[in-house]
């Protein structure tokens, strides 16, 4: 496959290309899906490929092709030079790219098993068993788990000399515990909604999930949903669960942070950003205790790898800190935008080798603050204590949102006490993130995959992940009507 | 012309499903169904306005599924014009189907039946990046520099062919094309959309002159409250309901799982009988395919007709759950959503856009909205933002912009007090399905539950 990259790469230069860059990727999927003891789906793709990027005159092309033959190769290469010079026609400044460490080496996700190796039998088994200690519930209509893999090879070579080989392993797994009423349907997912867990890593943490031990308390909890009470409309404190403070920080943080929205290039689309460029050390995003940070690194993230899709290394960066915005996410094209010394912070990720990389999530964490879950409830008093995303939605500058949990607690006293079905709330994100006056400790803090983050055009899938912990949140509108 | 395309043609795919059919019948399998879709296209894309990304690529994905005599099923897929990895996929099926629990309740592969055709413009097919970019020209052309432009133009063609063991041979071709534009100043942007089958069914001289006049009225928007107003949706906005409505509340799955709405309400009233919302992904007005992905026809299926619930989708296995026929609406394999409409069309009605708003005495006009989720599907309820241009709307007359809202509204609910619907159509599109045109609709109350700082 390295052979095939460099192939069009050296075509896409020979032909005319300023720069250029290569990527072949082998992509192996494997999906399994049960409904109760029926098994839903399995499924396995693979998925070879690849896309050669160039620039021309200033401006870019791009072609990809699944035909691995040497002419199908050669000709995507002219195709993206052809598609460059069309471009050209229509381009009012050139594109210019921030320098970059030229890069050699390889990267691997640590893992002990990949679950492509691991038996069919046993993967469903695990997943049946699961589903069978819902079912012992009464009351509950039906439970679905799950278990995923995304396995990703991939060699990237570059006209400036950079020649990288990454195996990704990017994993899944949950289960769905779902009762339904008659003018009602409540679900209950373990440990998230979006079919449960995913990060980088191997089967062995998909077993340590053991779903089927958690599966009974969901879905006792999703049948006592359909006789709770619908959260009241009412204004008052709020305390998130950590997996959705992650979607929150993904839907109101990671995308307004990132640069290309800023400059408008997804303005036809997902929008642009309440943020802008002269923001930087001077706008106040939320309160001194907030400090949100951009890492590649992480462990067992979905967005952790060697290096992005343009060759640039993982790595930390803080984007907001003590409150204060102090970074966006960046790519080559789009950090001298910044300023002349601006470099790409590495979050250029395509989701297959027929697209283009693009300005993605990576590991966008809330950082931990101090204390237990239990310390934050006794210490908030009364409010609402809500869990796991059902619904998200965010106006296209990402400042008016609302959303919806699967579940809430009232806290009263300190403690959690009476159900409420079909949470909602809302908000505008710095007032919501300026209200914070309250982050659970380091014990408390979960990295948190988000499987499903659509951007660009043609629209791509990335799987990204958010570390957080419990939060809470003061004078949020809740049970919106 | 580099970059351009065309179509590969029925015996490639079916040189290919043989391949895939030889290898699974000589592992002794009951049954095997092979769907191959081959895409071939290019995509614009402007911001600044100018081109700041421009993307073209093949590929041909091969899925092959397989049930043994005691009805375990499998499937793998592989992305690959070579026989002999679709016969090593076909293999891969087989073995993932040996190890897999029986489905008793498996339908069986599709046999044999009369596909339609769509049509299908070859100069959209062969289109090149030339060609994209003197699309986007014309567009430009009509954005002078007090506004700035952003947008898309699209344009490809696709094959899809399903090859079973039970006879069917269906091969069916398809052309598409689309456009967007977005026009914005300093307090205001203005939207256009078009798309078809053909290239020509976009004018995009027509489309930046219609965002920059709706930029241009959308200047200096106000506040104005949240609650219930009564709204004229534009074909975009109308887009977005139709395609979630389908999703929640028209996939035969959730309606056997008495998940939906319409679970055991079919034949009731439930929306105005101005409203009628038909399924037809083989219609000129989108752009679906005449078969699914088993194989199946696609029919047209009324979902609602004159107001009563009319219908759900169906693929082969929840119509033999509910005892009934696949609708032709099957996703690939292994589908855990289950049959959706990804082409609900409302039927136009009579007038013009203008005359809708015409008839509203106060109220709002929404261009398009954004981000559209679902918060309760059972109940229909929908939320999502204004978007590119939001009007008040005051005797019959637009009077002013007003900043963006967001509405948390049931859709079967707005339905019910729907007062009119144009016969003018529009192009509208959702992020998912295929879009297609859509007429306005005039509805008596919707509601908007907060509001936010610009236009």
């Amino acid at each position: 496959m390295r052979e095939l990259a460099q192939l069009a790469l050296d075509e896409a230069v020979a032909a005319g290309a300023s720069y250029a860059d290569a990527r072949a990727v082998l992509d192996e999927t494997e999906s399994l899906s049960v409904q109760d003891q029926r098994v839903e789906g399995v499924g396995r793709q693979a998925s070879r490929g690849v896309g050669v990027r160039v620039l021309v005159d200033g401006s870019w092309g791009f072609a990809g092709t699944a035909r691995l033959d040497r002419e199908a190769v050669l000709s995507a290469a002219r195709t993206a030079v052809a598609v460059a010079r069309a471009s050209a026609t229509a381009q009012r400044r050139a594109v210019r790219l921030a320098p970059v460490d030229v890069a050699t080496g390889t990267y691997v996700t640590p893992h002990d098993t990949d679950p492509l190796d691991v038996a069919l039998e046993d993967k469903l088994e695990l997943l049946l068993a699961a589903t069978a200690a819902a079912a012992s519930v009464d009351g509950l209509t039906f439970a679905k788990a799950s278990q995923d893999t995304w396995k990703s090879t991939k060699w990237f070579v570059s006209s400036e000399g950079a020649d990288l080989h990454q195996t990704l392993l990017q994993i899944g797994g949950g289960v769905e515990c779902v009762a339904v009423g008659e003018h009602e349907v409540q679900t209950r997912s373990f440990p998230n909604s979006f079919r449960g867990y995913c990060g980088t890593g191997g089967w062995e943490d998909i077993v340590a999930l053991d779903l089927a031990a958690q599966a009974p308390r969901y879905a006792e909890e999703a049948v006592a949903l359909l006789t709770a009470p619908e959260l009241p409309s009412h204004t008052g404190t709020l305390v998130l669960d950590g997996s959705q403070v992650a979607l929150q920080v993904h839907e109101s943080v990671g995308h307004p942070l990132e640069l290309d929205r800023v400059l408008r290039y997804e303005a036809a689309f997902a929008g642009t950003s309440w943020v802008g460029l002269d923001d930087v050390g001077r706008l106040r995003y939320g309160s001194p205790l907030v400090n949100f940070t951009l890492d590649t690194t992480t462990p067992k993230g979905m967005g952790t790898y060697g290096y992005d899709d343009e060759g640039t290394p993982a790595g930390r960066h803080p984007l907001v800190v003590d409150g204060v915005l102090c970074d966006f996410l960046t790519s080559r094209e789009t950090a001298p935008a910044v300023s002349d010394d601006t470099r790409s912070n590495g979050t250029m990720r395509a989701d297959s080798w027929g697209t283009i990389p693009l300005i993605r999530m990576t590991n966008i964490h809330l950082e931990p603050g101090e204390g237990t879950l239990d310390e934050l409830l006794s210490d908030t008093g009364d409010g609402i204590y809500m869990a796991t995303n059902r619904s998200w939605s965010i106006d296209d500058r990402r400042l008016n949102f609302q959303f919806g949990c699967e579940v809430a607690y009232e806290i009263t006293g300190g403690r959690l006490g009476r159900l409420y079905r079909n949470p909602t709330y809302a908000g505008r994100t710095p007032q919501f993130w300026g209200s914070c006056d309250a982050i659970a400790g380091r014990d408390a803090w979960v990295v948190y995959g988000t499987p499903n983050c659509g951007k660009g055009q043609p629209t791509q899938v990335a799987r990204v992940a958010h570390g957080a912990a419990p939060t809470r949140f003061r004078n949020v509108e809740m049970g919106v009507r | 012309m580099t970059g351009g395309s065309a179509l590969v043609g029925r015996a490639a795919l079916e040189r290919l499903a043989d391949a895939g059919l030889d290898a699974a019948a000589d592992d002794g399998v009951a049954g095997v169904e092979v769907m191959l879709q081959r895409d071939a296209g290019g995509l614009t894309r402007v911001a600044n306005s100018q081109v700041i990304q421009n993307v073209w690529r093949e590929d041909l994905a091969v899925s092959v599924r397989v049930v043994t005599d005691d009805a375990r099923v499998g499937v793998a897929g592989v992305h690959t014009d070579d026989p002999a990895a679709v016969a090593d996929a076909a293999r891969n099926a087989v073995a993932i189907a040996r190890v897999s629990p029986p489905d008793p309740d498996f339908p069986g592969i599709a046999p044999a039946a009369e596909v339609g055709e769509v049509y299908v413009d070859e100069t959209t097919v062969a289109a090149s990046p030339d060609d994209r970019a003197a699309v986007v020209r014309a567009l430009l052309a009509e954005v002078d520099d007090a506004w700035e432009a952003a947008g898309t133009v699209a344009t490809g063609g696709a094959e899809l062919g399903v090859f079973t063991s039970a006879g069917q041979a269906a091969y069916a071709p398809r052309s598409a094309a689309g456009l967007t534009v977005l026009v914005m100043g300093p307090s205001s942007s203005g939207w256009a959309e078009g798309g078809g089958r053909a290239l020509s069914d976009v004018d995009p001289a027509a489309a930046g002159r219609r965002a920059v006049a709706k930029a241009a009225a959308g200047r200096d928007p106000v506040d104005v409250d949240a609650g219930s107003w009564a709204v004229v949706l534009e074909p975009p906005a109308v887009a977005s309901l139709a395609a979630y409505l389908g999703y929640v509340c028209f996939n035969g799955r959730s309606f056997i799982e008495d998940r939906s709405f319409a679970s055991g309400r079919l034949g009731e009233t439930v929306v105005d009988p101005c409203i009628t919302l038909v399924d037809d992904a083989r219609s000129r007005d989108a752009v679906g395919w005449p078969v699914d992905a088993e194989g199946t026809p696609t029919r047209a299926v009324d979902l609602i007709r004159d107001g009563r619930l009319a219908g759900v989708t169906h693929d082969r296995y929840t119509a033999r759950q509910a005892g009934t026929e696949s609708t032709g609406h099957a996703l690939p394999a292994p589908n855990t959503w289950g049959p959706l409409p990804l082409f609900p069309l409302f039927a136009p009605g009579g007038g013009t856009i203008d005359d809708l708003v015409g008839g509203l005495d106060r109220g709002l006009l929404v261009t398009r909205v954004h981000y559209t989720n679902v918060v309760h599907p059972k109940q229909t309820r929908l939320t999502g933002m204004t978007r590119d241009g939001t009007f008040l709307v005051e005797q019959g007359r637009v009077v002013g912009a007003v900043r963006n809202l967001r509405f948390t509204q049931s859709a079967i609910d707005a339905l019910a007090g729907a007062e009119a619907v144009s016969a003018e159509t529009g192009w509208g599109d959702e992020l998912f399905g295929g879009g297609g045109r859509q007429p306005a609709l005039r509805l008596r109350a919707f509601s908007f539950t907060s509001t936010t700082s610009f236009g």
